[in-house]
């Protein structure tokens, strides 16, 4: 098959995405319909650009490594919205376009009279993902959000960390921004189909706080019903399974993470160990039994993982088929056979970097129609011209016209 | 009665398995986001708003990894059949707070919601017959077992697309479908640290914690799961091709984390854990308040940290010679933290968060599940669903994401009684007779 026909099979080929957001989050919707055909246009702030492309570790082309990675398979096109002009060719762009990511502070587009309801004149079968840090509605929809604030207010930054300790960073800054960007796509995906059936178009209001939120499984029901207030556990506490925790290994700085949440499991781990016994129905082969006993059963699993060295352990849990993984550090996962085989890790040749840059391939992994990733983040407006004389008829004059002027 | 006729509800009133817990009877409150709580119920807009109407998905996963995806299907509209067991049940039924249903924890409530339970033995040749039949009959299959279990008991992929050349499939496992660790068990916990996340939570050379919740991973390989579905069943409606989805939980973990892989693979440099701040920005972290609680602070540009140097009525320390400028407050880090971390804490929460606010500075609560009860916005946006069933009360759970604004999702029931629509299924989808349906429940293969 050549690289057109691939191309024309993509589940998401023939759709164009405008992304007129900043950062990660509305952003990462866009690059996940990218990996899958759509045509994604980055709309950009002439002066400066996306704010992402100065979030990180820059390159030598100055954008940073996160922007060249998350911006991938965009075209970036400027246009000044604060510009009666801009305005305008931003509209005709909505007119050609199937969907629109945004994420400014409630009521910013509609001060550059760009509300839904102008767009959706302008385009009816459009679809709007909205993505603020608390949602279009509700008290705190003005207030500022990020993803560190998001991890706060949804309930997750609160139960990271030691007991009574310090709340630390849930692992990654990032984390709801990548998660509002799934739910996001996920909207956009949907109301596609329903667009399909009936033409019309629709808007999805996400709030980064939501969708962290949504990912603390009883947490909700429990408080409503019983009144229990999770609180931070540290590495081996689990309210529900046991062992389930971080434990040391003999190697210093390495741990192993090891997680019986059946029966089962747990009787597997035993046989690891080496002490089959504890899995009997009077020693600690109930679930119930290991929650009562959890510092006792806690304290055998920490002794044995302290005398030996991480890969030992690991060997000895996989050929019993006991759940357990290393804490990998990045350069853990540089080194490892599985992210290789899989090929989570790619490397893009980028001439314009200088530089070979590896980054995350594309996940979902489809079988007949699988994802792509052409090039990295582009250059601030490297795609305006193309894109204002191709796809909205614009002349050579009248661009340089906007160019002059500073509205692209 | 053929298979096309007969309501869902009256079918399922007349199933004897449901009988061991009675009909659901949903609320529906504030499940459908704003503006739309007080529908109320039973005739609110059905599935003609929904943009997944008509859909029928199997769940034959355990569990969270995959299954929420079915959940999220559901809640837009999909008819969800849960394919479980017969005598044990989805595991999750088990996980978690135990609540007066004895077949279901709170967990199980609230994210085997919308489904309806169907108990096939798949490891029965019968049963596998059956499942064969059902799949002939679906748009979508989700499951989770080790890679290779499907196979053994002749429902791999070849086996499947015989059944439905059409048909999608969600495969999700700790480690995918193929590569050296491919048949090792694994659970989120396991994939948070596989994918480096865990080793990233916690102080610097101190214990690396639990990022967070320990099902994240599962959520997460969800939500991939899902939007993979939606994409292969555009390729279907447009070729008639079904296809696969083949997700390891830890990848879906090890694609959240902005430019780890990037900048170790160009500078060799390895992230570690950071406390409660983070590598690209200060003051950006959690602060202990004077009437210990806790709040979040994000200063990702120079201008919020301008803001924030006014909110804490010292404007002075954002002038350009002192900390205006990112890379003198990443230099300075401790100092400027130890300037935030004093404020902070001469001051109680509500003081803190007022002046933040006031001077649009980014801040939330470290929240509290009691704290998120209580809060205001999440009461406004609907995001705690309320639902009523029969001999449990008031069950609160988390409400519909993403909010659609044509097609809002909604919360039709709560994880349902274990075998609650196989007679249904059996009876109408398969047009099996009734005496038949008895025999099969009584050799134990439904």
């Amino acid at each position: 098959m050549t690289t057109e026909d691939a191309e024309a099979r993509l589940p998401l080929a023939g759709i164009r995405v405008i992304d007129a957001a900043t950062v990660i989050a509305a952003p990462y919707s866009a690059s996940i319909l990218s990996e899958f055909g759509a045509d994604v246009l980055k709309v950009e702030n002439p002066l400066g650009g996306d704010p992402m492309r100065y979030f990180g570790t820059p390159t030598k082309r100055k954008d940073t490594l996160a922007w060249l990675s998350e911006a991938r398979n965009k075209k970036s096109v400027t246009l000044d919205l604060h510009r009666p002009e801009g305005v305008e060719l931003f509209k005709k762009l909505i007119e050609k376009s199937d969907v629109l990511c945004e994420n400014f502070r409630p009521g910013t587009l509609e001060k550059w009279g760009l509300g839904w309801e102008v767009l959706r004149r302008v385009n009816p079968g459009l679809i709007m993902l909205r993505v603020t840090g608390y949602g279009q509605t509700g008290p705190y929809r003005d207030r500022p959000g990020f993803a560190r604030v998001a991890h706060a207010v949804g309930g997750i930054a609160f139960l990271s960390g030691m007991p009574r300790g310090t709340p630390v960073t849930p692992g990654s800054t990032t984390l709801g921004d990548y998660l509002t960007g799934l739910y996001g796509c996920l909207g956009i995906l949907m109301a596609l189909r329903y667009r399909e059936r009936t033409g019309k178009g629709q808007y999805i209001d996400a709030a980064l706080y939501e969708s962290v939120f949504r990912c603390t499984d009883e947490l909700a029901p429990a408080y409503g019903m019983f009144g229990r207030v999770r609180e931070r556990h540290g590495p081996t506490h689990n309210d529900f399974a046991c062992p389930h925790g971080h434990f040391p290994t003999k190697d210093d700085g390495k741990w192993v993470a090891i997680s019986c949440v059946t029966d089962k499991l747990f009787e597997r781990l035993a046989i690891a160990m080496g002490r089959p016994e504890l899995a009997a129905a009077h020693v600690y082969g109930d679930q119930k039994t290991r929650l009562e006993n959890r510092h006792d059963v806690n304290e055998i699993v920490r002794d044995w993982c302290g005398s030996l060295h991480r890969e030992e352990i690991l060997d000895r849990c996989f050929a019993a088929g006991a759940p357990a993984g290393p804490l990998n550090s990045i350069a853990d996962i540089f080194g490892d056979r599985q992210f290789h085989a899989r090929r989570n890790l790619v490397a893009i040749d980028e001439p314009d970097v200088g530089e070979t840059v590896i980054v995350p391939s594309v996940i979902p992994r489809l079988s007949a129609t699988p994802g792509r990733i052409k090039h990295l983040g582009p250059r601030l407006g490297q795609h305006t011209d193309e894109v204002l004389s191709g796809l909205l008829g614009l002349g050579q004059d009248e661009i340089d016209a906007l160019r002059a002027k500073r509205v692209i | 009665m053929n298979e096309e006729t007969g309501s869902t509800k009256t079918a399922a009133e007349r199933s004897a398995a449901a009988g061991a817990a009675g009909d659901t009877s949903s609320g529906a409150a504030l499940a459908d986001g704003p503006g739309r709580a007080d529908s109320d119920s039973e005739h609110a807009p059905e599935n003609d708003h929904l943009p997944l109407n008509g859909l029928r998905v199997i769940d034959v996963g355990t569990f969270l990894a995959g299954p929420y995806a079915a959940s999220i299907l559901g809640e837009f509209g999909a008819e969800v059949l849960k394919v479980e067991h017969p005598i044990a049940g989805d595991p999750m039924r088990r996980f978690g707070t135990a609540s007066k249903r004895h077949d279901a924890t709170l967990a199980w409530l609230s994210e085997g919601r919308n489904k309806k339970s169907v108990t096939v033995d798949l490891r029965q040749q019968e049963g596998v017959a059956l499942f064969l039949k059902l799949v002939g009959k679906s748009d979508v299959l989700i499951e989770n077992f080790r890679p290779g279990t499907m196979e053994e008991w002749g429902l791999g992929w070849d086996e499947l697309r015989q059944a439905n050349p059409g048909l999608v499939m969600l495969r999700v496992s700790g480690y995918g479908q193929s590569g050296p660790y491919r048949r090792r068990s694994g659970f989120a916990h396991i994939a948070h640290g596989f994918a480096g996340l865990s080793y990233l939570a916690g102080f610097p050379g101190e214990t690396p914690v639990v990022p967070g919740t320990a099902p994240l991973g599962d959520y997460l390989s969800s939500l991939y799961g899902a939007i993979g579905i939606m994409l292969a069943l555009r390729h279907r409606e447009a070729t008639g091709e079904g296809q696969i989805i083949d997700i390891g939980i830890y990848e879906a973990v090890f694609r959240q984390m902005d430019e780890i892989a990037a900048a170790y693979g160009l500078f060799g440099k390895v992230r570690q854990r950071e406390g409660a701040g983070s590598f690209v920005a200060v003051p950006h972290g959690h602060f202990r308040t004077v009437d210990d609680k806790w709040v979040a602070i994000a200063c990702t540009t120079d201008k919020m940290f301008e803001r924030f140097a006014e909110a804490m009525g010292k404007p002075e320390l954002a002038a350009a010679e002192c900390y205006g400028d990112q890379r003198k407050r990443l230099a300075a880090r401790d100092e400027v933290n130890r300037i935030v971390i004093d404020w902070v804490g001469s001051l109680t929460r509500d003081e803190v968060m007022q002046r933040c606010i006031d001077g649009e500075v980014p801040i939330g609560k470290v929240n509290s599940i009691a704290d998120i009860f209580a809060d205001e916005h999440f009461q406004a946006r609907g995001n705690l669903a309320r639902l009523t069933e029969e001999g449990l009360g008031e069950v609160v759970i988390p409400g519909v994401v993403p909010t659609l604004s044509a097609t809002p999702g909604r919360i039709a029931n709560l994880g349902p009684p274990l075998g609650n629509a196989t007679y249904e299924v059996m009876r109408e989808l398969l047009g099996i007779s009734a005496q038949e349906i008895k025999r099969l429940r009584q050799r134990r293969i439904i």
